[in-house]
């Protein structure tokens, strides 16, 4: 990380832009059901995950590796994390995942970011009063 | 110059029961590389198995097959073939596996080098072989390959080495 400088007294206007700064994404998703009454545990989620991975991109999808972080089961919403370079591949199978046990459902991905610490914040749930 | 390029994978089909391989027909190598990019792949795979992909040319005596992918996606469909396994034709399940010799632009060079790997694979029969009359036939046979405009040249090159190697 680039430290800034402060030249003499005016402030100097710098732009740091970091390239692959980090290894992993992380995602928040919720997963939206026709049915509001089921209830998913973490387990069931990562394996629905896992097959909506495998149908769009075979074995080899199906062996990408991600992490559900942390699960909440009343609103349906997880973290999860990814290595950058299968971000693509998740985030589009989620996309076309369409079908949790014959029910239509789909994942709403609220927030993507390579840093854990930005997805605390969301500037759309920001009151300004 | 705008040009669709592909990519021609020379393969080698490899059974452990000789008689089996002339049973092997395209439509059948096509169905289970189909089903093996499917699997491994998904269905990403398989959409980019049709766009532009077929079996060329197939010599079911030597089990020499030409694959044909597009240029832009063929090594993701090349690392799914050591997945076959088997391959299903009339009623019969064949368990084979593919050997992948040479990756080519066109079909021209791919033919090239088969006739090299052919002449090679005669020479290293040549001290194999008992009796001074297979001897003959196989110096004949190295004598005589060369790149002409049918591909039946190097078909019957194929053939006469295969019949070598069965009466060895």
């Amino acid at each position: 990380m680039k430290q800034v400088e402060e030249k003499e007294e005016a402030s100097v206007y710098q732009r740091v832009v970091l390239k692959n700064a980090s290894p992993y994404h992380y995602l928040k998703v919720r997963l939206v059901l026709e049915d509001e009454s089921t209830r998913l545990s973490a387990v069931e989620l990562k394996y629905f995950i896992i097959t909506g991975l495998k149908s769009l991109y075979g074995e080899v999808g199906a062996a990408l590796n991600f992490d559900v972080l942390k699960y909440d089961e009343d609103t349906l919403t997880a973290f999860l994390r990814v290595y950058s370079r299968s971000l693509v591949k998740l985030w589009s199978s989620l996309t076309l995942l369409g079908s949790y046990q014959n029910k239509a459902c789909a994942f709403r991905v609220l927030q993507v970011s390579p840093f854990l610490l930005a997805l605390t914040g969301n500037s759309r749930d920001l009151q300004l009063d | 110059m705008v040009r669709l390029k592909s990519r021609y994978l020379l393969c080698e089909v490899n059974v452990s029961d000789r008689s089996q391989l002339l049973l092997l027909d395209d439509r059948a190598i096509m169905v289970a590389v189909k089903a093996a990019v499917a699997r491994t792949h998904g269905d990403y795979g398989a959409a980019m198995c049709s766009i532009r992909f077929c079996v060329k040319y197939l010599n079911a005596h030597t089990g020499i097959v030409f694959l044909r992918f597009p240029k832009s996606c063929y090594k993701l469909l090349w690392s799914a073939l050591p997945f076959i396994t088997s391959v299903e034709t009339r009623g019969q399940k064949i368990p084979c596996f593919l050997n992948c010799l040479h990756v080519g632009g066109t079909i021209r060079t791919c033919q090239k080098f088969l006739i090299r790997y052919n002449t090679q694979q005669l020479h290293r029969m040549l001290p194999k072989c008992k009796s001074e009359e297979e001897k003959r036939q196989v110096r004949k046979a190295i004598l005589s390959c060369s790149l002409t405009e049918s591909k039946e040249a190097f078909e019957e090159d194929s053939e006469s080495e295969e019949e070598e190697e069965e009466e060895e």
